[in-house]
């Protein structure tokens, strides 16, 4: 007991002498210090939480969905836990907890959602004993890890064998590698899925990567695709087809990146968030509300109010004009937000982000899977930014989208954006991680932003 | 000339396996061989050769054979050699080209063996054989090209592969590595030509940001029908990329 109090001291010190250095906004350093002197330092907080955990895990969607949780928590009056600001890992999960201990070194809240990332979650399992577990999808990532994957998913399915007695997990039915994972369990997880046709494509984009029977090798079928490659397939073998979802949305309804509604169980929801991913993030989301015990009326009530998090659709002004940040990290995630832009929002002006940073994956290549094509005749203004402005600027060409000069320099993309945008128009910032904090950096230091760790 | 009677030509790209061989952003070669055929006149044309007999290999004018992972390559072995290894040797007798990158590379050679002893056999086209290593190989690449003529005389692409490549006396390499790792980290060469095939680790994809490299291929494969000139491309946007790598690299 006295090591954890000791423990807690010291990371809690950590984190108050990084936020006042600013760096990064303290949010996995005191993970560090608080796991080397005590390394079951998280198992001992957790443990002092009066409901349990909710981890989540999959390739896109983890911050809005842990956030959409956490906030369904709060508005049942509940004081959760969470690892926010993007610091997914271990380490951010315990720093967010030795945030919250109280100087007895105890945790005083009652739930914890932990977001965490896909290589992680066997050890997260291990030491946070979750009483849900949430996998969204398991899409191409970063291409330089990706030998990895298939690794991931036997290592995710060996950490959901082992759930403590009376733990959820809850799946994504429509996302095949995830159905493959949920299906050699040795019990039925809670399964969700998407069930409207009329927003549905045909086939699949140049982003899917999950195309055959895991079982005999054959092409998978799609009768429906949303996102990437998660849709409604079959092998034409008959051995391997999407699970029947437990949970399904209905009736949906997309609004730019300003609204969607859907319809789970009857119920009607609508989101202050926009594209057919959130879809897939908010049906997550009330799975695992629901799951607890949360009634879905008060789930739709609350779900009316919610904001987004740092760089997910998040808005900024500047003298009367509008900007849209999104993320948009890898080729399903990039293709959505394109889509969504363009399709539904029909945005016109655009900054398109590329760094080659570690936490942005260092190879590039994947943005030839990207179909931005999408932009053709269509966007009037877009300028290719981030570190690698110059390979983006090649895939517009090839794309026959006309583009502005590449321009490394985050401050002077802005600025060619700003000079093109008229008063009372919406420009959009899709941008991979590191490149978005590039420009949400230059925005803070103009005064049109707050620093993410005040937002 | 080369444009009026380019005009009515018809110029096909060949897509081995496009979706099981293409995770690695590889379709980036495909897209900048039918553009660029486009800007120069020709008629671009797409085969896709995916499992199963295939049509149309005789009409190919480039085949293009990209990455997989493990998984999906174990998904072609048997498809390659029954239905495409033969159309694909009488192509590169009669002057149809080649371009494969990482799995495909390796698959156009003797062999790949794991680290576990295992072999699969490839189909023998390259006079190449890879081994498994412990260590994958991931980063930029810059190479100094061995093909004569080529101006820039560099090739930029980024590779990710634990594969160890060895070249024997039918091949040759594509160039020599002035940074990163290439066909195996020890002896300075990357890739390898043999006649009308050229097989590569780089991905990027390799073709956009080497022009050059693209229309060197092109050019090649026109020849057979007797015209291998191709008018002038603007290619200002290419060769900054490529350049910006180059820059990097030297600050390195
Ligand atoms: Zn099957």
């Amino acid at each position: 007991m006295i090591r954890k109090t000791a423990a807690v001291w010291a990371g809690k010190a950590t984190g108050t002498l990084s936020r006042v250095t600013r760096r990064g906004g303290g949010t996995t350093l005191p993970g560090d210090v608080a796991r080397a002197i005590d390394p079951k330092i998280l198992t001992r907080l957790a443990q002092d939480l009066t409901y349990g955990s909710i981890v989540i895990t999959g390739t896109n969607g983890k911050t809005t969905t842990a956030r959409l949780v956490s906030y369904l928590l709060e508005g049942a009056g509940h004081r959760v836990v969470s690892n926010r600001a993007g610091a997914n890992l271990i380490f951010g999960a315990t720093a967010a907890a030795l945030d919250r201990a109280g100087a007895d070194g105890r945790l005083r809240a009652d739930w914890g959602v932990f977001e965490i990332d896909e290589a992680s979650l066997p050890r997260a399992v291990d030491e946070i004993q979750p009483r849900a577990t949430l996998v969204l999808n398991l899409f191409r990532d970063q291409l330089d890890r990706y030998g990895e994957l298939e690794s991931i998913a036997k290592k995710i399915e060996q950490a959901l064998s082992t759930l403590p007695e009376g733990a959820r997990a809850v799946l994504n039915a429509d996302d095949p590698r995830v159905a493959e994972i949920g299906l050699g369990l040795p019990y039925r997880p809670l399964w969700y899925g998407l069930d409207d046709v009329s927003i549905a494509a045909k086939t699949l984009p140049h982003a899917a990567d999950a195309r055959t029977c895991p079982r005999c090798g054959a092409s998978l079928i799609f009768d429906a695709v949303y996102v990437g490659h998660d849709g409604v397939y079959r092998c034409p073998n008959g051995d391997f087809a999407r699970p029947e979802p437990d949970l399904r949305a209905t009736d949906i309804k997309l609004n730019g990146f300003e609204s969607l509604a859907l319809t789970i169980a009857g119920t009607r929801i609508e989101l202050p968030l926009g594209g057919l991913y959130n879809c897939y993030n908010v049906l997550a989301a009330y799975a695992v509300a629901y799951s607890v015990g949360l009634e879905p009326q008060y789930i739709a009530d609350r779900l009316k109010t919610f904001k987004p998090a740092f760089g997910r659709q998040e808005r900024v002004e500047f003298r009367g004009r509008h900007l849209v940040l999104v993320l948009s990290k890898n080729p399903a995630g990039f293709n959505e937000t394109v889509r969504t832009a363009v399709d539904l929002a029909k945005g016109t002006n655009y900054i398109l982000g590329l760094n080659d940073r570690k936490a942005d994956g260092t190879d590039v290549s994947w943005i030839w899977d990207v179909d931005f094509e999408q932009l053709k005749d269509r966007a009037r203004v877009v300028i290719p930014a981030g570190v690698r402005a110059h390979d983006l600027a090649v895939r517009l060409k090839y794309a026959g989208v006309k583009a502005e000069a590449p321009e490394t320099d985050p401050g002077k993309a802005l600025d060619v954006l700003i000079k093109n945008t008229d008063e009372g128009d919406t420009a959009y910032v899709l941008c991979t991680y590191t490149a978005m904090l590039d420009i949400r950096a230059e925005l803070v230091r103009r005064g049109w932003a707050q620093p993410y760790w005040e937002t | 000339m080369g444009a009026a009677i380019l005009g009515n030509m018809r110029f096909t790209v060949g897509w081995l396996y496009p979706d099981l061989m293409n995770i690695y952003g590889d379709r980036g070669n495909i897209l900048t061989l039918l553009k660029r055929a486009e800007w120069h006149g020709l008629e671009p044309h797409l085969v896709e050769l995916g499992r199963g007999a295939a049509a149309e290999m005789q009409d190919v004018d480039v085949f293009f054979f990209g990455g997989g992972q493990d998984r999906e390559q174990a998904l072609i072995y048997d498809d390659l050699r029954q239905y495409k290894q033969e159309s694909l040797q009488r192509a590169v007798d009669d002057g149809v080209q080649i371009l494969a990158v990482c799995g495909g590379y390796q698959l156009l050679g003797h062999y790949y063996q794991t680290a576990d002893g295992e072999r699969f056999d490839g189909i023998g086209m390259l006079d190449v054989k890879t081994e498994a290593g412990k260590k994958r190989f991931i980063g930029d690449v810059v190479v100094q090209t061995g093909i004569e003529g080529m101006v820039p005389d560099t090739l930029v692409g980024f590779e990710n592969h634990s594969g160890r490549t060895f070249l024997g006396p039918g091949a040759k390499p594509l160039g020599k590595v002035l940074m990163g790792k290439g066909n195996n980290g020890s002896d300075k060469t990357e890739g390898a030509v043999q006649g009308n095939i050229i097989g590569t680790y780089l991905h990027g994809s390799l073709l956009p940001k080497n022009p050059h490299l693209a229309d060197y291929v092109i050019g090649k494969a026109l020849k057979r029908r007797g015209d291998g000139a191709l008018s002038h491309l603007d290619d200002s946007a290419e060769l900054a990329a490529h350049g910006w790598i180059l820059q990097r690299a030297q600050r390195r």
